[in-house]
């Protein structure tokens, strides 16, 4: 039994294997290094902030793993109609949450809508962008570290960015989510097996002072487009991606019974504060 | 996917249970983290003196302001350095150890201990004395009953102050040596 942990994807990841196999845990580390490196808005260099500097002036030629986060962007937000959207970087920058590489006030911003693909791994956009994925990338990092493990012969163990989590293999795993009330106290949920949950709260962010990270992807303007909420929204999945994306919507809606998480095999959880 | 809560067990679960506090998290020992960074060298312990000087012109760089300890400092004979530190911040303490390679890029970062929510216990000398590094003898066990804590992302911000820190350290330093 072995746990490790790196700050990678802006926050904590933590790995722990019933297997001691450094190398297959280092090996789990680098695959989320390297999406952190492919779709971080706060690189300039990303592939991410390449998208959102030319994707609607020229084709862009782009990684199978950023391609296939943006695919499933675009299978949630048409699931979800349009309440799940990455194109709300600008509002994030704005907010101060994220930085500003380019001047965005002049541009007519799209959304994820309108990234269209030329071929499997080539994309343009009909529209300037400020596409950010930190709605989405740390669910699909959790999945993808998982699938390296498994493929490095490991038989069962947990990867966790931040509170995004997914178990794998035959052993069960206990899971605590945080009191949105006091989140240094935590509540008991039961034990998950082979499953994902992610949750979105803004205890930390609320505490921190800090805008809130939830946005509106309908808002007019700047007043609308940050949710407050003091609850904490869960969705168990089966793979960590849905689960991240989903509660972004969950807790936009508040709607425990969306249709979308049928879809998607997703359950919601809400923790009342 | 297996094990499906039903929400308002959870709900009742809430109120009923005695809460649960979330824990200090020792995932690698200091001997441990130097096997990971370096798994093929020899390292001895290199301490050094932390001047007022140097103190000093570390905490601008990092805006750290908890002092530097100089004592878990480690060096290899082809001039890789492990340097272990920890950030304390308004909620949380992160012990970490950074590997810095001879040409001064850094190898790896390695987080040892994650203690949050310490505020009230860091007053006490003891409970500050378990985290002096070599105390722990068996750090999974502490780990045992509480493990995937589901909930918003933390930030690591903090840690990244300290890894300025550290860096500062070796060009002020360590790279001279």
């Amino acid at each position: 039994m072995m746990m490790r942990c790196h700050a990678l994807l802006g926050t904590f990841v933590e790995i722990s294997t019933d297997q001691d196999d450094s190398q297959a845990v280092n090996k789990a580390f680098a695959v989320v290094k390297e999406i952190q490196d492919l779709m971080g808005f706060h690189y300039p260099l990303s592939e991410l902030s390449q998208i959102n500097r030319w994707a609607h002036q020229v084709p862009l030629k782009i990684h199978p793993w950023t391609a296939q986060v943006l695919r499933i962007a675009q299978e949630v937000h048409k699931q979800t109609n349009g309440l799940f959207n990455c194109g709300i970087g600008h509002r994030m920058v704005s907010a101060g949450l994220l930085p500003r590489h380019i001047d965005l006030s002049k541009y007519q911003l799209g959304g994820i809508e309108d990234v269209h693909f030329l071929d499997s791994e080539l994309i343009t956009s009909s529209k300037p962008l400020c596409l950010d994925l930190g709605g989405i990338a740390k669910g699909f990092a959790v999945d993808k570290a998982v699938e390296s493990l498994i493929a490095d012969g490991i038989a069962s163990g947990c990867v966790n960015a931040g509170g995004d989590l997914r178990v794998f293999g035959q052993s069960p795993r206990s899971i605590q989510i945080r009191n949105p009330n006091l989140p240094s106290q935590l509540i008991d949920i039961g034990s998950l097996q082979n499953g994902a949950i992610a949750t979105s709260g803004l205890y930390f962010t609320n505490r921190d002072q800090q805008q809130s990270h939830i946005i509106n992807p309908f808002a007019q303007d700047e007043s609308e487009a940050h949710i407050h909420f003091s609850d904490s929204y869960s969705i168990l999945a089966n793979e960590c991606v849905y689960a991240d994306a989903l509660t972004k919507v969950l807790a936009l809606t508040s709607a425990l019974d969306h249709p979308c998480l049928n879809h998607f095999s997703a359950q919601a959880i809400r923790i009342s504060a | 996917m297996n094990g499906k809560p039903n929400p308002l067990a959870i709900l009742g679960l809430a109120m009923l249970s005695t809460p649960i506090v979330a824990p200090a998290k020792i995932y690698v020992s200091a001997e441990q983290a130097q096997k990971i960074l370096f798994p093929n060298k020899q390292l001895t312990k290199a301490p050094i003196l932390i001047t007022d000087d140097l103190q000093e012109r570390m905490r601008v760089a990092s805006s750290i302001r908890y002092p530097f300890q100089g004592d878990r400092i480690w060096k290899a004979a082809d001039g890789s350095w492990l340097i272990i530190d920890e950030v304390v911040g308004k909620h949380e303490m992160i012990t970490y150890a950074v590997g810095i390679a001879p040409n001064g890029s850094i190898l790896g970062i390695e987080i040892l201990e994650y203690v949050e929510s310490y505020g009230y216990e860091i007053a006490e000398a003891h409970w500050r004395q378990q985290f002096a590094g070599k105390t722990i003898k068996d750090p999974i066990k502490l780990n045992q009953d509480i493990q995937n804590i589901g909930g918003a992302t933390l930030s690591c911000k903090h840690l990244t102050d300290g890894v300025k820190r550290v860096l500062t350290l070796y060009d002020l330093t360590l790279k001279a040596k």
